[in-house]
């Protein structure tokens, strides 16, 4: 009897302590009652030579592709808001700064729901969120080790792709680390620009473990479909309102024949009709002596990127080609090619201040793009960093760029601050 | 569609287990010492802890192995109190286990069982990287220790009420044998009430309030920044002032800056466990884990003269 008694009253107590514990959680947060708020301050100077003009030959603007720009910029700043709408519902939204021809630009990076109670090792995000293809593509920039993607994402992904969907995924309750996830996008994107109700799609897995105590790692398989029509196309679309007002200048831009089009052995990206499939393999191996990350630690990791292009391009009258004309301006002609992308990076840090990094990326191009007598666009990194706490870096970055047009080499020279404010960052893998 | 039909076997699976609980309770412990105390708890669980003791709770990656691992668990151990924030939220993210979301029962903060120690009404990051909720490190104190004891039995019960009896049995035994030590090492330790130390970080923090142990400097500058060499300089004329007798660090940190300020002030150095360490006799448990550090801080003091 007396035993019964001391397991109720340690029952009720328990209740009440799980009652308690989110208030005692609520308290500590004063102020904004369990949303996070987190501001990066991102921001730096560059030194380059030659104005970003794109990757060489490759269907991608500049806006998409460049590296820092000469001068002061202020590219991913961001500010984010999460937090559990309920027991069921967790939800995100960030917004962040772009640059673009000059102008700073607000654009909206995530606003996504996802589940959190369903069973089985199922989620569900939707919204607008960062696909899940390849290893930085769903990271924000500031937590790369460089002030800017490798080229072989820049040429081929964009900085990185989000857009808006939906995304199914199941971790499997394996003893190692394995996932699977099915997501499809509207398409309304770089490097989508569809009209379809559904113009992308990805279906990707994940697999790592560790291999000791102080080594891990984790690789990546994913393929990506994207829809690109031109007729809801515009290489500097970012979702404006005002997409085909940009869309028509860009046409008249285009029959200009500005000096960029002209170093385009290819088509432009909004010549092209058709599908591309991205296939993309990613590792990555992290090594801290005793898996204590505080003092030291090394990260190799590694991506490879394929994309095939499967369509038709447009190709407008010129003045040095007498065709017939069968439409107004020219005519389709079926196209195929296929460009490969890689990167490697090593990244040593040696105190809780200090790390350096080195990265190799290069992107071999079809033969329909590659320019003349240029072999393939290629970019070596060094970096680094000091860290004046958890929260803030200072970052020096030294570029040799080969990826411009006309062969165009360049020393790119970058400082670069990053500081986080308010709600503490995940250490993610 | 083999993915579907091995989906339906993890159902299954899962069905029959809540039927009949003769699968071994999965859990995820965040640190070694929680792991521990699940052990003197639920001995016949399957327990797995997510750092070791030389590896900087705060600074841990949100690693491949450890989505798995939380995947899998149906409860799992940590601190609170922001010891993990870096990392357990990114887990609980990846995981897609809804067991271990918060405010499930699966989800046990050892810190938020008890009282802490210096809790902040207003924090701000320009003093470091402190924890607003309190300190975190509530398993050097062995009365806390008890409560939170005490709250995972009945945790434990709540999961798997079948088994309530065999807890409370476990939790009987874990206590009374707790109690007699802390007695003992009560009695062994009264010399180290009032002696001066200087610290790494405030992760004894519960160990000097037990024992009247005073820390009267921090090695780090601002908690959760590494020590600078002009924050050392402050420490050495410190010495002066107030002659602390030890210099302490813990197993995941340095000991670099505590051996500089030691050749500087002549001051004994000592570098203490910070957690249980299963392939350490000495260290086995958290019995071994509080004998050990009591008897090096016993034998440095009287080093020391």
């Amino acid at each position: 009897m007396q035993k019964s008694t001391t397991v109720l009253a340690a029952a009720i107590t328990a209740a009440l302590a799980v009652a308690a514990a989110p208030a005692a959680a609520e308290e500590a947060k004063s102020g904004l009652n369990n949303i996070n708020v987190s501001a990066i301050l991102n921001g730096g100077f560059t030194s380059r030579d030659e104005d970003f003009t794109g990757i060489s030959g490759l269907p991608i603007d500049g806006d998409h592709a460049s590296g820092p720009q000469d001068g002061f910029w202020l590219d991913h700043s961001e500010l984010a808001l999460s937090g559990a709408a309920d027991d069921m519902i967790y939800g995100k939204m960030t917004v962040v700064l772009e640059d673009h021809d000059g102008d700073t630009e607000v654009e909206l990076e995530e606003a996504f729901i996802q589940t959190m109670g369903l069973p089985h090792g199922l989620a569900i995000r939707a919204g607008r969120f960062m696909s899940n293809v390849g290893y930085l593509n769903a990271k924000h920039t500031h937590t790369d080790y460089y002030a800017d993607r490798p080229i072989a994402y820049r040429g081929l992904l964009g900085r990185h792709y989000y857009d808006d969907g939906v995304r199914l995924n199941w971790v499997a309750p394996t003893d190692f680390y394995l996932e699977f996830g099915v997501e499809a996008f509207k398409g309304g994107q770089f490097p989508a620009a569809s009209g379809d109700t559904v113009g992308s799609h990805v279906v990707y897995s994940k697999i790592g473990d560790d291999i000791s105590e102080s080594l891990s790692w984790q690789g990546g398989l994913a393929w990506m479909k994207t829809d690109v029509d031109p007729d809801h196309c515009s290489s500097h679309d970012h979702g404006h309102d005002d997409e085909h007002d940009e869309h028509d200048e860009h046409e008249e831009h285009h029959d200009d024949h500005d000096e960029h089009e002209e170093h385009e052995a290819g088509p432009a990206f909004c010549e092209f009709d058709g599908d591309k499939d991205f296939y993309v393999a990613d590792f990555v191996l992290k090594w801290a002596p005793g898996g204590n990350y505080k003092y030291q630690s090394v990260t190799w990791q590694t991506e490879w990127i394929k994309v095939d292009e499967d369509g038709a391009v447009f190709h407008e009258e010129h003045d040095d080609h007498e065709e017939e004309e069968h439409e107004e301006h020219g005519e389709w002609e079926a196209f195929d090619a296929d460009n490969t992308g890689w990167y490697t990076s090593l990244v040593y840090q040696w105190s809780p201040h200090w790390a350096a990094g080195v990265r190799y990326s290069e992107i071999d191009a079809d033969d329909a793009y590659a320019e003349e007598g240029f072999d393939s666009p290629k970019a070596y990194d060094f970096m680094l960093q000091y860290n004046f706490s958890h929260f803030s870096l200072l970052r020096f970055q030294y570029t040799r760029d080969e990826s411009q047009a006309d062969g165009v080499e360049d020393n790119v020279f970058t400082l670069q601050y990053t500081t986080a404010i308010g709600d503490h960052g995940a250490h993610m893998f | 569609m083999r993915t579907c039909s091995k989906m339906w076997a993890v159902a299954l699976t899962v069905l029959l287990s809540a039927a009949a609980p003769a699968r071994a309770l999965n859990i995820f412990a965040c640190e070694p010492e929680w792991a521990s105390l699940a052990k003197e708890l639920a001995p016949e669980a399957d327990i797995y802890s997510a750092t070791t003791a030389y590896q900087d709770p705060h600074y841990v990656q949100a690693r491949p192995s450890l989505i798995a691992k939380l995947r899998r668990a149906d409860l799992f151990v940590c601190s609170g109190s922001e010891l993990e924030i870096g990392w357990l939220p990114a887990l609980q993210m990846r995981a897609n286990n809804s067991k271990v979301r918060d405010g499930q029962p699966g989800a046990f903060y050892a810190a938020e069982q008890v009282e802490r120690l210096d809790v902040l009404g207003k924090v701000d990051r320009s003093m470091g990287d402190v924890h607003g909720g309190g300190n975190p490190h509530v398993h050097w104190s062995p009365t806390r220790i008890e409560q939170i004891a005490k709250a995972l039995t009945q945790r434990l019960i709540v999961i798997e009420p079948a088994n309530a009896e065999r807890y409370q049995q476990q939790l009987a035994s874990f206590l009374q044998r707790w109690q007699t030590q802390r007695e003992q090492w009560a009695a062994q330790a009264s010399s180290l009430n009032g002696v001066q130390v200087v610290s790494y970080h405030t992760s004894y923090r519960y160990l000097y309030d037990w024992l009247g142990i005073e820390q009267v400097g921090d090695l780090e500058p601002k908690p959760g920044l590494p020590p600078t060499s002009g924050h050392l300089a402050s420490l050495v004329s410190l010495h002066k002032q107030k002659p602390y007798q030890l210099i302490i660090y813990a197993s995941y940190q340095d000991g670099k800056a505590a051996n500089w300020l030691s050749s500087k002030t002549g001051t004994a150095v000592l570098g203490l466990p910070y957690s249980v360490d299963p392939n350490k006799e000495q260290l086995v448990d958290l019995f071994g884990l509080y004998q050990t550090a009591i008897d090096q801080l016993l034998a440095a003091v009287a080093a020391d003269g």
